[in-house]
């Protein structure tokens, strides 16, 4: 009774986790190897597959759509990591200072959130539309028609459009995670602070933002993850035009592996190359970024 | 006590009143600034649903409808053959959720409550798994898919979502199968329990507010997904809401009152379940990220 008592304790996890492990193994690690081979490979998915080793990277640095698609990339995490991590903290902040119908607020925030990415993609479309768009026409209508652009065109309110998208529709979930953070924070700290004469702006700098620091990482490196696969809202409202002006790595991957609205040059090789450049690229500022977030534990 | 001048007194009373105006204009600041952010944060779904309503002639030129039209909402059903779709994606969530969140939940209980050899570094890899973008499987993926056949087929799309939904699912289970209390395995085991047991009749019951957050998450998630259903399904019968929508953009280009009608019709459900169980939503998503 015993034995098999101590023997179902040792091999019970493990058949508890087998269905997870196959799943992992199957749909994630194998796929992920995959990837890794079709990377060396030159195949139109049709044909036979041809082996071209490295050549499909060496490629990739000749390619100027691929230049492009990075510096479009770098460009959209540089954004989104700084407006997706700063003003979300700002309005949980204001919503934790004891706001009347505070969560009420909340939930109106966190709306868009729920929204998929490419609906929100399609609403806002329809916003930035030049000839009737809501934001030209009201600028139109209080005479400020020369303001009016053509805002998913014009190069360099391209990219910034793309990012109010995600911006806009993000900021609750940021805003919400921020706000179970500050929750943490023991009250003593702030009333000792406030005592010692700390006006808001001083109690912000120097008590809760470094309190915070943890939920800061964690907020920044899901914002970087984010910005470097975003795909879903680019794709519906530029599909990366004008002329790829708008590509980013995950659209560029999309538009080589399967063509633009169906066209007939698949790269599945090329394609997967780019997979593997976009793997790599989260994993190492991933790792940067959570190892920076970890020095320096604040004391208190 | 002291006896206070008259000055003292005057001075004392500024002072007081002084801060009182910087509170209350500090707190209608702050009102206000949470008002303007509600008002961004809201404005483009109310265009959309006014638009929505709105009789074609009208949208370009006037911001609140004269007339309520539904017809829009009637003709994109029809066209957009929109039960049909409605349905694929129901099927679609349904088979998802039902698979991550009982997986979830065996993995999760296994890593929050037994011990076993290798056990925090396996979570550690699982969870790594998460930060791994789809794009990276999305090819092998196809392939995949395609030498089994199961393009173009509805529970092959559910296949290709587990891997990316898996790991987030388990960290949550695993948190939340944390908080419960471990005497309950113990009085469990002693009364002879197998380790099936402890957690099919003892955890398990207890572990609904876990299982209801992961819930959600994976609704949301699958529901809202839009790149995999995209490439992986092309036949329009069978397609989801999401790519669904997208081709009837091609379509509806310029009659934004079609458009805004579809929009609303698919944005629908998920409001809905929103509105029903917001705390649930925010209070899992907060358990999550901040327990990490």
């Amino acid at each position: 009774m015993v034995k098999s008592h101590r023997f179902s304790r040792l091999i019970t996890p493990y058949l508890f986790l087998i269905p997870a492990i196959v799943i992992f193994l199957g749909l994630m690690v194998v796929p992920m190897a995959r990837a890794l081979l079709l990377s060396l490979v030159k195949w139109d998915g049709i044909q036979e597959p041809a082996f071209v080793g490295l050549s499909n990277y060496r490629n990739l640095l000749d390619d100027r759509v691929f230049l492009l698609a990075t510096m479009n990339t770098l460009y959209f995490i540089v954004i989104m990591v700084i407006f997706q991590s700063t003003v979300p903290l700002l309005v949980a902040v204001l919503l934790n200072s004891g706001i009347k119908g505070g969560t009420f607020f909340r939930t109106v925030y966190f709306m868009p959130v729920i929204i998929s990415l490419a609906i929100t993609g399609m609403l806002w479309s329809m916003i930035y539309e030049p000839n009737f768009g809501v934001i030209n026409e009201t600028l139109r209508s209080i005479g400020l028609g020369g303001l009016a652009r053509f805002w998913l065109a014009d190069k360099y309110t391209l990219i910034p459009s793309l990012a109010v998208v995600s911006i806009w529709q993000s900021l609750g979930f940021y805003m919400v995670i921020y706000f179970a953070g500050l929750q943490n924070i023991p009250q003593e700290l702030i009333e000792a602070a406030k005592i010692d004469g700390a006006g808001p702006a001083t109690r912000l700098l120097k008590i809760t933002i470094p309190l915070l620091r943890p939920v800061i990482t964690v907020v920044v490196v899901l914002n970087t993850i984010n910005s470097i696969k975003v795909f879903d809202h680019i794709w519906v409202m530029t599909a990366g035009g004008p002329n790829n002006q708008s590509t980013t790595f995950a659209t560029y991957l999309y538009q080589v592996a399967f063509g633009a609205m169906g066209s007939s040059n698949s790269q599945l090789g090329y394609a997967s190359a780019i997979g593997v450049v976009i793997f790599v690229a989260t994993f190492v500022l991933s790792v940067i970024l959570v190892k920076y977030g970890q020095i320096e534990e604040t004391e208190y | 006590m002291m006896e206070l001048t008259r000055t003292q007194v005057v001075a004392s009373d500024r002072i007081d009143r002084r801060r009182k105006v910087t509170r209350l204009t500090g707190s209608v600041a702050k009102y206000a600034a949470a008002v303007l952010l509600l008002l961004i944060t809201i404005f483009p779904l109310a265009w959309m649903i006014l638009t929505s309503v709105k009789n074609q002639r009208e949208v370009f030129t006037t911001l609140l409808p004269k007339t309520l039209d539904f017809s829009n909402y009637q003709r994109v059903w029809l066209v957009m053959n929109f039960p049909r779709q409605f349905m694929n994606s129901v099927f679609v969530t349904a088979m998802t959720v039902l698979i991550v969140v009982s997986v979830a939940t065996l993995t999760g209980y296994a890593f929050g409550r037994l011990e076993f050899r290798g056990r925090d570094t396996l979570f550690f890899i699982f969870i790594g798994m998460m930060m791994i973008p789809p794009q990276v499987i999305l090819i092998p993926m196809f392939i995949f898919l395609r030498d089994l056949n199961l393009l173009n087929s509805l529970p092959g799309l559910s296949l290709s979502y587990l891997g990316g939904s898996l790991p987030f699912a388990i960290f949550l289970m695993r948190a939340f199968f944390k908080t419960l209390p471990s005497e309950l395995a113990d009085s469990a085991r002693i009364d002879g329990c197998s380790e099936w047991r402890v957690f099919w009749s003892v955890y398990l019951p207890l572990a609904r507010p876990g299982i209801a957050a992961i819930t959600i998450f994976q609704f949301m998630g699958t529901w809202n997904e839009f790149m995999f259903a995209t490439t992986f399904i092309s036949r329009p019968e069978l397609k989801t809401i999401q790519p669904a929508l997208y081709t009837a953009v091609g379509r509806y280009a310029t009659d934004w009152t079609a458009l805004s009608s579809g929009l609303i019709m698919s944005i629908f459900p998920i409001i809905v379940v929103y509105i029903l169980l917001q705390s649930q939503f925010i209070k899992g998503l907060t358990a999550g990220a901040v327990k990490g």
